[in-house]
């Protein structure tokens, strides 16, 4: 669990973060948003000592940070810069087994999970492990990132900006796996970006800052449905914010049992989103659709106007 | 790591061994076989009494001037070095201008003077030309030191800061190698023309390749200053191209881009 | 050196909490050299070893304590640094350069029994350190101040003013102006030897270099072969190309008539300016040629999309770009002829190296300083000259 409390970093005269107070419990996926220069990189780097907050306090696993050595600190947290900062000198196996080797595991062990990590992210072992950074695509250096930064299996998980400076395509890919692997691995990650749909994708726990200020934070629904400001409501895209909302959730929690089907109805798997959904009902000029399970099979029905009754209601729910 | 060598490696037309074998090769014949060329000398001298020096072996001159070569670049490198790494330091960071402006002024002295200057001090000898190739090789290193260190992305250094490195580890194992084919840079250039510049030597009694040079300018004997000129510039390439050779295989092991 | 400028300026501090660790540390340096080195050295005649002096007996309490008191002025100036206590910490540093010549007045009336008129006085290792590292603390100043080269250069010009006339008028018994006096006009003639040696072999080489550097703009081959001999030339010790130019050139005085009435011989000026201008070539065709290709191609299209013709690109746009780094060559080609002029003596060339070498075969080390001295002093100043030339010609000016 990652706890800050009235933080504040102050860089002589500028303030670049100012009194912030957040919570992340442990397993959970929290994404800082905000324009440039907010402050979002001096949160997280405050967070493994690179930089000393100047006040308030910063509460790790109950023990407040200053009581850690910042190098060993620093080895239990995996970190993933903002432009890769790969070692250009050592090739992808030696980039992901850096830290394991400063904890001194043994060259077998250190092998073994370099090999388990690659093949956790997708980089096959013979084509990758001996290339150096310079021969990698920006996506393949991302993920080599990712995995430097699991190599020691770390409970925290710093990221930011990871996806920063890939195409639209990469990067979702990339947003996708980063989902699957935090199903499966449950690490507690703090997540910069200045890119809303990013957050809104992976985040349980979404913070938006501004000028070292935190404007907002709550769950991602909480704030599509609620902006605290007109920023915040611009920040998550203004009138598109309906649709935003409609992709985070569900088909299936919104279909109803099956109605009288008209026969051209067209199909929709129930895992996908209400936004997807959406766009289907434009697309083939109707306001209903089938839903189906993985195996193509129907299971229940999805129609516009119900769409747009619980939409209203999950506005109240949300309002607590 | 053998196999990612043999991907990088350059493909060159000629082996990269080969230059410094043949410069070596002819070093070593020019200092152990110097008089099989009298006829050529003689040509060049037809008067003198003597064309092929004699006061003492050539392959002995060579290993004085390598000394003093080696013990001034060893001194340097190991000063100049860590100059640069303490003041590229956290902690030496007040230092580094003037480092920096040192550095430059130190090759405005020219060596003639430093030399003048350093046998009051030191006597005759040896020592005044080591002191004055010290100086005079700083430059290169220092700032080549500097430029390496301060060339390394910003963003690695906080990568390996944040994996948990410590600052000694960070200089060992990333900033060092990475400046390491800049650094070899410098030294490459300080001890060539450190190379060149020890015949001064000569002059203040500190007896090496320079001798025969000296002895040839006094005597008026072209024969003399030829030996000399072509020893010391045989020596001057072999080393150079040792470092040639050193620095592309650094280069490879980098594989830097 | 280019690369040196190229360095990013470190952050400076003005917060007045942080110590000028430099300062403090260089003024310590001065103080125990001048408490623990000798400051002067006495020589009843310019044969004998001379008896060296610490500070207590060279200038006296009130001298020594003078002296004391201004040094660690500048380490309490430094500790708690400012714009303000900077500018007084270049007052000082002026001052005590400005007062060492008065030492050593002090010191010869001290030191010195007037029954000796032979008597001399050297310079101990505290002067020489002391005068180090003060110029040390000139350059820490003049870049924490942000000055350019060009006031340190002006002011050093004052304190040399200053040294002057105490040498000429009170001085008499310090060795070196004995040595000079003896060979006043050997001296005079000697600088101007060197100077003209220099400027000759660095004007011819500009020119060349000029040319070849445009050539091998045109013609890429000569590129390749040009760079090489030129360095291979660099590898052979100036003391050889002196040497070796010996020879060829007496023959050729002796067997073509004319370049002897020229004045062309065997020994002497010409195979020194050849060996020189040889020298000069690499730095020289290097920096021009550098110069002229990195100039932005961005602009030089500009200049075409405007409508200029070749020649006034050439004169009014890459020209003027390129005259920086243009003269950074120029100044390290003069550095290093100034230096290289001074082997040159060696071969009946004349200049100042003629007492370096002179001294050194007489075993009298103030002969040496009178050669060496104004060979260092020669090459700070031009360094320093064209240095702020360069600065000052930077496009965009200084800052
Ligand atoms: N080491 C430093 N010294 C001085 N100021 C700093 C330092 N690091 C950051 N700042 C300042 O703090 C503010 C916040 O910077 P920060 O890097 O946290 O922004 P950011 O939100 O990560 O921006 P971006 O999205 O561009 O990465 C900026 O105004 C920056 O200028
Ligand atoms: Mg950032």
């Amino acid at each position: 669990m990652i706890e800050l409390s009235h933080v504040s970093k102050r860089f002589g005269e500028e303030t670049a973060v100012d009194d912030i107070s957040l919570r992340v419990p442990k397993g959970k996926f929290c994404a800082l948003v905000g324009t440039s220069g907010c402050g979002k990189s001096t949160t997280l780097r405050m967070i493994n000592r690179l930089i000393e907050h100047s006040e308030g306090d910063i509460i790790l696993d109950g023990q407040a940070i200053e009581v850690y050595d910042p190098v060993k600190l620093r080895r239990r947290i995996g970190y993933v810069i903002q432009h890769t900062g790969l070692f250009p000198h050592w090739n992808v196996a030696r980039n992901i087994g850096l830290v394991p080797r400063l904890l001194k595991w043994s060259a077998a062990d250190v092998q073994g999970r370099v090999e388990e990590l690659m093949d956790l992210l997708g980089l096959p072992v013979g084509e990758f492990a001996h290339k150096y950074p310079h021969q990698l695509s920006g996506g393949q250096a991302q993920r080599v990132g990712v995995a430097r930064a699991l190599a020691a299996d770390p409970d925290i998980l710093l990221m930011d900006e990871p996806f920063g400076a890939l195409d639209p395509i990469t990067r979702e890919k990339l947003q996708d796996e980063l989902a699957k692997l935090q199903a499966r691995l449950h690490k507690t990650v703090v997540f910069v970006t200045h890119d809303m749909d990013e957050a809104l994708k992976l985040a349980d726990h979404l913070v938006v800052m501004r000028e070292g200020r935190i404007v907002q934070q709550g769950s991602p629904l909480a704030l599509l449905q609620q902006p605290a400001d007109s920023f915040v409501e611009s920040l998550l895209g203004g009138l598109e914010r309906g649709l935003k909302q409609a992709a985070l959730t569900r088909v299936k929690d919104h279909m109803t049992s099956m109605g009288p089907t008209l026969p051209a109805q067209s199909r929709i798997p129930a895992d996908f989103s209400l936004r997807q959904a959406l766009s289907m009902m434009l697309r083939d000029h109707s306001d209903r659709l089938t839903v189906v399970d993985q195996h193509d099979v129907p299971i229940g029905e999805l129609s516009l106007r119900r769409i747009i009754k619980e939409a209203q209601l999950d506005k109240g729910s949300a309002r607590e | 790591m053998s196999n990612s060598l043999s991907v990088a490696q350059p493909r060159k037309r000629a082996p990269l061994w080969l230059w410094p074998l043949v410069w070596g090769a002819l070093l070593l014949l020019s200092v152990v076989a110097m008089s099989a060329a009298e006829p050529l000398f003689r040509w060049i001298e037809p008067d003198a009494r003597q064309v092929i020096y004699d006061r003492a072996d050539f392959y002995v001159l060579l290993g004085r001037h390598l000394l003093v070569v080696g013990i001034a670049a060893l001194v340097t490198v190991v000063v100049g070095v860590s100059a640069g790494i303490a003041v590229t330091r956290e902690r030496g960071s007040d230092f580094l201008p003037l480092v920096g402006q040192l550095a430059s002024l130190g090759q405005t002295f020219p060596p003639v003077a430093v030399l003048a200057l350093a046998v009051p001090v030191l006597g005759f000898g040896t020592l005044p030309i080591i002191v004055a190739l010290m100086l005079y090789g700083m430059l290169p290193i220092v700032r080549n030191t500097l430029a390496g260190l301060q060339a390394v992305d910003i963003d690695i250094k906080t990568a390996a800061h944040a994996m948990g490195m410590t600052p000694t580890q960070t200089l060992r194992y990333v900033e060092l190698p990475l400046a390491a084919p800049v650094i070899l840079a410098g030294i490459r250039t300080s001890v060539t023309i450190n190379i060149a510049t020890a015949a001064l030597g000569a002059t203040v009694g500190a007896s090496n390749l320079g001798d025969p040079i000296i002895s040839g300018i006094v005597n008026g004997n072209m024969a003399y200053v030829v030996q000399g000129a072509l020893t010391i510039a045989l020596l001057a390439l072999t080393v150079d191209s040792l470092f040639e050779l050193l620095q592309r295989q650094l280069r490879s092991r980098l594989s830097a881009p | 050196m280019s690369l040196l400028d190229a360095l990013s300026t470190p952050r400076l501090r003005w917060d007045g909490r942080h110590p000028n660790t430099v300062l403090v540390s260089l003024s310590l340096i001065m103080l125990a050299a001048f408490w623990s080195l000798d400051v002067v050295s006495m020589a009843p005649n310019r044969i004998v070893q001379g008896t060296s002096y610490g500070a207590l007996e060279a200038l006296g309490w009130p001298g020594a304590l003078l002296a004391t008191l201004l040094l660690s002025f500048i380490g309490i100036l430094a500790w708690q640094p400012s714009p303000r206590h900077y500018r007084a910490l270049l007052a000082a540093v002026m001052t005590l350069m400005a007062l060492m010549p008065v030492g050593l007045i002090a010191s010869s009336y001290l030191l010195i029994d007037p029954e000796l008129p032979q008597a001399r006085l050297g310079l101990g290792a505290a002067y020489w350190v002391v005068l180090f590292v003060l110029l040390l603390c000139l350059i820490e100043i003049r870049l924490r101040l942000k000055l350019t080269r060009l006031w340190p250069t002006l002011l050093l010009c004052g304190v040399a003013l200053v040294w002057w006339l105490c040498a000429t008028l009170w001085l008499d018994s310090l060795a070196l102006v004995q040595e000079f006096k003896a060979r006043d006009r050997q001296f005079l003639r000697a600088i101007g030897q060197h100077v003209t040696l220099v400027g000759a072999a660095v004007s011819i080489s500009v020119v060349v270099g000029l040319v070849l550097a445009m050539l091998m703009r045109r013609y890429a081959r000569l590129q390749k072969s040009a760079f090489a001999v030129l360095n291979f030339l660099q590898t052979i010790p100036s003391l050889a190309l002196f040497g070796l130019l010996l020879a060829p050139l007496a023959w050729l005085a002796a067997n073509v008539p004319l370049l002897g009435q020229l004045g062309v011989s065997g020994i002497g000026t010409t195979p020194a300016l050849i060996a020189l201008i040889a020298y000069s070539l690499l730095p020289m065709v290097r920096n021009t040629y550098i110069a002229l290709e990195e100039v932005s191609p961005d602009t030089l299209e500009a200049a075409k999309g405007m409508g200029m013709r070749a020649g006034q690109r050439f004169w009014q746009v890459r020209l003027p770009l390129a005259l920086p780094v243009l003269l950074e060559g120029v100044r390290i080609t003069t550095v290093q002829a100034i230096g290289l002029t001074a082997v040159a003596a060696l071969i009946g060339a004349g200049g100042l190296g003629t007492f370096i070498f002179q001294g050194l075969g007489q075993a009298a080390m103030d002969m040496v300083l009178l050669g060496a001295l104004p060979i260092l002093m020669l090459a700070l100043v031009v360094d320093a000259g064209l240095g702020a030339l360069a600065e000052a010609l930077r496009p965009g000016g200084t800052r």
